[in-house]
């Protein structure tokens, strides 16, 4: 059911785009349609359809802000989006180490040519879309061959091997999302590029290659694994002192925001440290699932706003309260699911790093909503935050549910 | 229950407070606390135990339910009465400090109503939280709330502060946080019927989250700066109910698992001391009425962590000493704020000097806050009974430690009566005489009588049995948990 | 019989509400300044209760549930001592109340007066007739707040007429002149001061026996098991509130600029209230804990002894202060403290004498009582017929205060322990008691007694000298007033009633006595020499030669230095140091860490200098770096 909707709806992209040339509105109507028939699908499988439905929220969200202003490649960007979103949802039901490698790649290429993307008749930024497609290049490499190592050796048995797989999949996974030290690329890229495309690359594309890291590990492991989650708690801690520290400084909004995608892959990265240990696995995916969605819908939401100057002031706050965990805000059970997984671990120190952390985080998040700010005027960006804010709220009740989805979605593996 | 139908009643006010007219919004929020105030002493006075399920939540956490016990309804008397005089007041002085920020009334006061309400709702449910997740969920958003106020309408640098005052709080609930997942990761649940011990280093840390909360010395210097830079209605929830919460905190998780604090009795007993005997000195040297106020709070406090090591006595010692505080505090930040908003933002002690002329009932108000921190006459001379019977019950008649609790309280029986003397007796500062807004007075009086009534039958009775019925949990929970 | 110990204490506070709020209402206006009248009314309830209790109640006590949980209950205990202790703070109380209607007619603060007068009245009442210790103490902070109210009452410290001392001077580092504000603030902090260890000494017994009441607690078991270091520590914990309040070394000080307050409140204060509740409580405690039965547990004779020379070594030194005074009301001070003193040696002497040592200290507290509050309220009125503070006046003044003078002749040869008025008889069996423990402790409290009484004596006649005889220039301001003279005049009366009872004996436990000891041949001859002192002085009130003497002791001693110099040094310096230490802290955590924060952040920020082959030269060495090493790990 799934797969055919997928590719139904593969087709409707493809040929919206193509239709784009002639009018934009079509690209925008398919786009929709495909995501649409892509949820109506999801119903089939009404344990997964709260994280379709997200997923999809989202992608829709990132449509719209693609059309916030016409760009050179406007339509064809849309079908782009969705495309990305399409694949964040079929990454979550597929267990092949083939689908979900070919995944990874489908759901980082678009961005490529979305970098390129620049309003108002400016040229593309060129310099800094070279920087990040050389990144991209680099992380995507390290990534196919840190799982085609893995894949072999966990066949063979071969430790050594698996060792470097597992580093060589890790340094890919970092070098894609952003974890410091690798993180080189963010802060220019996300300061210097048009924030519209920004709302796409800071926000969903970050999700498949977690999803994808997760299943290939747990489909490929090893006994040795839990020697090895020490270099993931190294790399997480590396990129929440560095993305958190750095943005207490950083002044224009976009590269507090940089920082801020730094740390908060640190935090997310640091959940791969859990993963050898059964009993708390999946809360600590769930935690890591969550977080990307919490970074998603905010990200995107705030490039919109830095696109428009400014957005609804209370709108602001609480997706930057959100940000820093506070109950009952989504952030806060995200958060929650980490911590609760790290300990249960045994991980205890990196959940007492991971405090001082969100407390650094502190004065940076209330300056992006102070920067951000401004009153309630309706609009495209309004709508666009006042759906982020509203999914922020829906985990007033605790959301036990998202632990199923979780493991839903790596159960199966 | 009757009880969730109490607790709810709050809570929806706060969402409907904001659309109504600024006189409405403060009276209903008065009634909205008023009501369980009422419903408080119902259950003190029949010795009310209640469970009320809420949720069930993953596996570690486990359920959530509203507990109503003795515990829970003496510090609910507090936060209760508290709150509902605070929102009275809230309405002249917040309509002055617009004025002073060239805001309009109106609208301000829907959003400074709806966070206010927000804000003691969720101290509110705090303590009757059966969970300690439930319950860490209600101290940050009492963190939440308190911050946006002080964000939006403090004074001085307040984005400075409320961010300051922010990051140390957060830090506090964190730790806390860590303590009660490693809880959760040992007993397999939260709730509190279901922990059966918590170990050491969980204990470390939902005991160090809740110093920093409390304040002890040493992460006490953010309280001066919150404190004194609040808007002065949030200062009279902030200081007299929300940082003693850190003492309700580490007292449940005592009545559950009570080795901690039994094992390390002495350095807990002397980091009290210090703390308290540290910021008593400093209320000495302040020029500010508010910062002068929130040192006291850190002496206060201090309180508490003595009481702390000193065996059943003790224990019911941090109940008393939380309410009578709560009573003192509220009082006095409310006389500052009235200084505040008669004079023109007057803070500055040396420049007053007998404002008793200008302010009668203000400063009439101010001496029963004072003897409330003093605990003279006031429900605070229960609080220092039982903390000095808990000595001799520990200690034996050991004349350093006597001696060290006697000074303690001396030192705030001093800096009462100093500071009232350096505001409101001498030589009158020269200032007019005005006329005070009925709502900036009249419910600290009633503040003040409360807390004097509850020396006296029936009131004391009510109150010391309910406390007592605590001593029979403590006896329960110390066969219960051993040390690891 | 209920609703009447409540009516006992509830009434004045009750009747004084309406002037409090409505003064607040209304300050000035002409229906506040006639609801006086019903607080005195409050007072006047409450005499006719403690005069009813007096007459018709039987001994034994009465309880009022307050917490029986705890076995903590309001225990209402009627003996000997608070039957006559009580009718006579009443009575008193109600005197001072009619005399302040007419003396505090023009006050600018008639409803905080009012209201803590009758709060002190109402406390001291709790107090006599309280068996349980917490009950007591409620009564006793009560007493410590409304003393602090009334005497910083004038707080605007805007009429020298309410200073103490002279405005101005100053000795060395020292002020030696005190404002009401001052005053009020000294008085709560020592009373403070003595106040915490006996409220610890209260909860130690109660964790000790389970029981507070003073008639029930089985005081030879407790020091028994404490043994001798606790005996003395938890005892003299006790008796740091009665030292306090009844001013004894070094806790004097308060009293003396207690005098800031209105007259009247140094009257009630002086007399019945505050400063006799702490002897009071020491004669009570003696009462029932029988020490003179304790000779076995070790402990109690330490702390007897001590008692004894404190006591008396505080009555040395306030009579010595009062030769030096010139200050009427300060001079009256000094001379209560001076009788506290020897309220609390002869007390103290029970331990060696038996009970009868007891009730020649209450009955000496009586007689004081009745005397020392007559003094206190014609100072009052001299004070304002002559608006001067310190001693003057001659004949022509007598004359035309005729009531005053002759209340004050009374007052002072009752008081003084002239053959044969009221005191004469006291003091006769305080010399006997004093004469006997020498035989065991020595000749020291026999001597400093003796020493004082003739001092005493010398001080009361340069009172009336320097007032009626002998004294400066004044200028007079007599406004016809009739409820003080007749309040003074009944109180003096009542030496008399004492002076009745001693002679005929009526009442079988301590007159009978009395009568004995006066008729001795010793106590004679002391009379006689007390007698010869009064008249010296009264005719020469003044030695010029010895002023610097009169100075040193009418500075006490310099004892202020204490109070205004030693202490709150100290105090200022460790507070120095602690906010030093705050500052230190403050400036790490809010400006030292944050800005350090900042540096790292530059410096992390600091990377992005914009180069792409900087970015993957460090990109791709940690990827090389971290899979070296992970295959260095492996090998």
């Amino acid at each position: 059911m799934l797969d055919f909707s997928t590719v139904l709806a593969l087709v409707i992209l493809t040929v919206g785009a193509a239709c784009s040339l002639k009018d934009v509105r079509i690209s925008l109507a398919t786009s929709l349609l495909a995501l649409a028939i892509v949820l109506a699908a999801a119903v089939s499988t009404p344990q997964l359809f709260m994280y379709v439905l997200l997923v999809i929220a989202i992608g829709v969200l990132t449509v719209f802000s693609m059309s916030v202003k016409e760009n050179q490649m406007s339509g064809i960007d849309y079908a782009l989006v969705a495309l990305i979103t399409v694949i964040t949802v079929y990454v979550a039901y597929t267990s092949d180490i083939a689908f979900v490698l070919a995944s990874f790649v489908i759901a980082s290429v678009p961005t490529y040519a979305l970098i390129f993307v620049s309003t108002d008749g400016k040229p593309p930024h060129v310099d800094v879309a070279i920087k990040y497609i050389a990144f991209m290049v680099l992380a995507t490499v390290l990534f196919i061959i840190g799982t085609l190592l893995l894949v072999y050796s966990s066949s063979v048995k071969d430790t050594a091997l698996y060792t470097l797989g597992f580093v060589m999949l890790i340094l890919g996974l970092g070098m894609e999302v952003g974890c410091a030290p690798m993180h080189e690329w963010v802060p220019d890229v996300f300061s210097a590029a048009d924030p519209l495309p920004l709302s796409v690359i800071a926000s969903i594309t970050k999700i498949v290659p977690f999803i994808a890291a997760y299943k290939i590990l747990l489909l490929t492991s090893l006994p040795q694994l839990s020697n090895l989650t020490l270099f993931v708690a190294f790399i997480a801690v590396i990129s929440m002192f560095t993305g958190n520290i750095g943005a207490l400084t950083a002044k224009e909004t976009g590269r507090i925001l940089a920082y801020s995608t730094v740390a908060n892959m640190g935090y997310i990265i640091a959940t791969l440290a859990v993963i050898t240990s059964k009993n708390f696995l999946y809360l600590a995916f769930a935690g890591a699932l969550l977080q990307l969605i919490v970074n998603a819908f905010g990200k995107a939401s705030f490039f919109a706003s830095i696109k428009t100057d400014g957005c609804s002031r209370p709108l602001m706050y609480v997706l930057a309260l959100s940000f820093i965990g506070l109950p009952p805000l989504m952030g806060f059970w995200s958060k929650f699911f980490i911590l609760t997984s790290l300990v249960g671990a045994g991980l205890v120190w990196l959940a007492f790093l991971l405090i001082v952390n969100s407390a650094i985080s502190i004065p940076y998040y209330l300056r992006i909503a102070r920067n951000l700010a401004k009153d309630t005027v309706p609009g495209k960006v309004t709508a666009i935050a006042l759906v982020a804010s509203a999914a922020m709220l829906i985990t007033v009740l605790p959301p036990n549910w998202f632990i199923n989805i979780a493991k839903m979605v790596i159960g199966g593996v | 229950m009757m009880l969730l139908y109490v607790l709810l009643l709050p809570f929806v006010v706060t969402f409907l407070t904001p659309l109504m007219k600024p006189r409405l919004a403060t009276a209903v929020s008065a009634v909205a606390f008023l009501i369980p105030f009422a419903y408080t002493i119902y259950g003190l006075a029949s010795g009310l135990v209640v469970k009320i399920p809420v949720a069930d939540v993953v596996h570690p956490i486990g359920r959530f339910y509203i507990l109503g016990d003795q515990v829970s309804f003496s510090f609910a008397l507090a936060i209760c009465i508290v709150s509902a005089m605070v929102a009275l007041y809230s309405l002249p002085y917040m309509a002055h400090r617009f004025e002073e920020m060239g805001r309009e009334l109106e609208s301000e006061y829907r959003k400074y109503i709806f966070f206010y309400n927000l804000y003691a709702t969720s101290m509110l449910w705090l303590v009757f939280s059966g969970n300690f997740i439930m319950l860490y969920i209600f101290l940050e958003i009492s963190l939440l709330a308190s911050f946006l106020l002080i964000y939006m309408y403090g004074y001085g640098d307040r984005r400075r502060v409320a961010t300051l005052y922010f990051v140390w709080t957060h830090i506090a609930g964190m730790l806390a946080l860590i303590g009660f997942l490693m809880t959760a990761a040992a007993n397999g649940s939260l709730a509190f019927d279901a922990i059966a011990k918590i170990g050491f280093v969980a204990w470390l840390l939902i005991f160090l989250g809740m110093i920093i909360k409390l304040p002890g010395l040493g992460p006490h210097v953010w309280l001066p700066w919150a404190h004194a830079e609040a808007p002065t209605p949030v200062s009279a929830l902030l200081s007299p109910l929300t940082v003693g919460l850190g003492a309700y905190v580490i007292l449940r998780a005592y009545l559950i698992s009570p080795w901690f604090i039994k094992a390390y009795t002495m350095p807990i007993f002397v980091y009290g001391v210090v703390s308290s005997i540290y910021a008593g000195f400093m209320v000495f040297r302040q020029n500010d009425y508010k910062r002068l106020l929130a040192f006291s709070t850190i002496s206060q406090m201090g309180y508490c962590l003595i009481a702390f090591g000193l065996g059943t006595y003790g224990i019911m010692a941090v109940i008393i000493q939380y309410i009578s505080h709560a009573f003192g505090k509220a009082i006095l930040f409310m006389t500052a704020g009235g200084i505040i908003a008669n004079y023109h933002g007057l803070r500055d002690i040396t420049k007053m000097g007998g404002m008793h002329e200008y302010i009668p009932t203000i400063s009439n108000a101010a001496l029963l806050g004072f003897m409330n921190l003093g605990g003279i006459l006031t429900v605070g001379m229960f609080g220092e009974f039982f903390i000095l019977k808990g000595v001799v019950d520990t200690f034996g008649l050991d004349i350093s430690t006597i001696l060290a609790v006697v000074f303690v309280f001396i030192i705030s029986g001093l800096y009462s009566f100093y500071t009232y003397k350096r505001i409101y007796c001498g030589t009158p500062a020269g200032y007019e005489k005005v006329k005070v807004n009925r709502l900036l007075d009249t419910p600290l009086f009633i503040i003040g009588i409360v807390s004097i009534l509850l020396i006296f039958p029936p009131l004391a009775a009510i109150l010391l049995n309910a406390v007592k019925a605590v001593i029979a949990k403590v006896a329960i929970a110390t066969i219960g948990g051993v040390a690891p | 019989m209920n609703w009447e110990i409540v009516l006992l204490f509830v009434a004045p506070v009750i009747c004084s509400l309406p002037i409090a709020f409505y003064w607040v209402k209304e300050p000035g206006s002409d229906r506040a300044r006639k609801l006086p009248m019903l607080s005195v009314f409050g007072l006047f309830i409450s005499f006719v209760i403690a005069i009813h209790i007096l007459l018709t109640y039987p001994n034994g006590t009465y309880t009022i549930p307050w917490l029986p949980e705890y076995n903590i209950n309001f225990v209402f205990i009627f003996d000997y001592l608070s039957k006559y202790m009580g009718a006579l703070t009443a009575f008193i109380a109600f005197m001072i109340g009619l005399y302040g209607l007419e003396y505090m007619k023009h006050d600018y603060r008639l409803g905080w007066y009012w209201f803590f007068f009758n709060m002190f009245t109402a406390s001291m009442l709790l107090v006599v007739y309280s068996d349980n210790l917490l009950m007591l103490l409620i009564g006793w902070e009560g007493l410590g707040l409304a003393s602090w109210g009334l005497i910083g009452h004038w707080f605007r410290d805007d009429d020298h007429l309410s200073y103490v001392g002279v405005v101005g001077r100053k000795v060395g580092p020292l002020k030696m002149y005190w404002p009401p504000s001052y005053g009020g603030w000294r008085a709560i902090s020592t009373i403070r001061i003595g106040d915490m260890p006996m409220f610890f000494a209260v909860a130690a017994i109660y964790a000790l026996t389970g029981n507070l009441n003073i008639s029930q607690i089985h005081w030879g078991v407790l020091f028994t098991k404490i043994g001798l270091a606790g005996t003395v520590f938890l005892m003299l914990c006790f008796l740091m509130g009665p030292f306090t309040k009844s001013a004894q070394l070094p806790f004097s000080e308060w009293l003396m600029t207690a005098m800031t307050g209105p007259t009247t409140v140094s009257a009630l204060l002086h007399s019945a209230t505050m400063v006799a509740a702490g002897t009071y409580l020491f004669i009570r405690l003696s009462w029932y804990i029988h020490p003179w039965a304790l000779h076995a547990v070790p402990g109690v004779s330490v702390l007897y002894y001590i008692v004894l020379l404190v006591g008396l070594f505080s009555a040395l030194y306030g009579a010595s202060v009062a030769i030096g005074c010139l200050e009427r009301k300060v001079l009256l001070a000094a001379s209560t403290m001076s009788s506290l003193g020897l309220m609390f040696g002869c007390a103290a002497a029970s331990y060696w004498y038996g009970k009868l040592a007891v009730l020649i200290a209450f009955w000496y507290l009586m007689t004081h009582a009745f005397a020392k509050a007559t003094l206190f309220l014609v100072a009052g009125h001299l004070i304002h017929a002559t608006h001067d503070r310190f001693c003057c006046g001659d004949l022509n003044l007598a004359k035309k205060m005729k009531t005053a003078f002759i209340a004050t002749i009374i007052a002072t040869i009752a008081l003084g322990g002239l053959p044969p008025l009221t005191a004469y008889w006291v003091k006769a069996g305080m010399d006997t008691v004093m004469h006997h423990i020498a035989e065991t402790v020595g000749s020291l409290p026999l001597d400093l007694l003796l020493i004082t009484s003739l001092l005493y004596s010398a001080f009361l006649a340069k009172f009336l000298s320097l007032n009626f005889w002998k004294g400066d220039k004044y200028h007079l301001h007599l406004h016809g007033e009739k409820l003080m003279p007749f309040a003074y005049a009944c109180v003096v009366s009542m030496v008399f009633l004492l002076l009745y009872r001693i002679l005929t004996g009526t009442d079988p436990l301590a007159e009978t006595h009395l009568l004995e000891y006066g008729l001795d041949k010793d106590s004679f001859i002391v009379g006689l020499g007390v007698t010869g002192t009064y008249l010296f002085a009264l005719v020469v009130p003044r030695i010029r030669a010895l002023s610097p003497i009169g100075t040193f002791l009418g500075d006490r001693m310099y004892l202020p230095a204490l109070n205004d110099f030693i202490v709150p040094s100290i105090g200022w310096a460790i507070s120095k140091l602690i906010e030093y230490t705050h500052k230190a802290i403050d400036w790490f955590c809010h400006f030292g860490l944050p800005d350090g924060m900042l540096g790292i952040s530059r410096r992390i920020r600091a990377i992005q200098v914009g180069y792409m082959r900087v970015y993957m030269k460090i990109a791709l060495a940690f990827v090389m770096a971290a899979i070296v090493v992970s295959m260095l790990g492996w090998l």
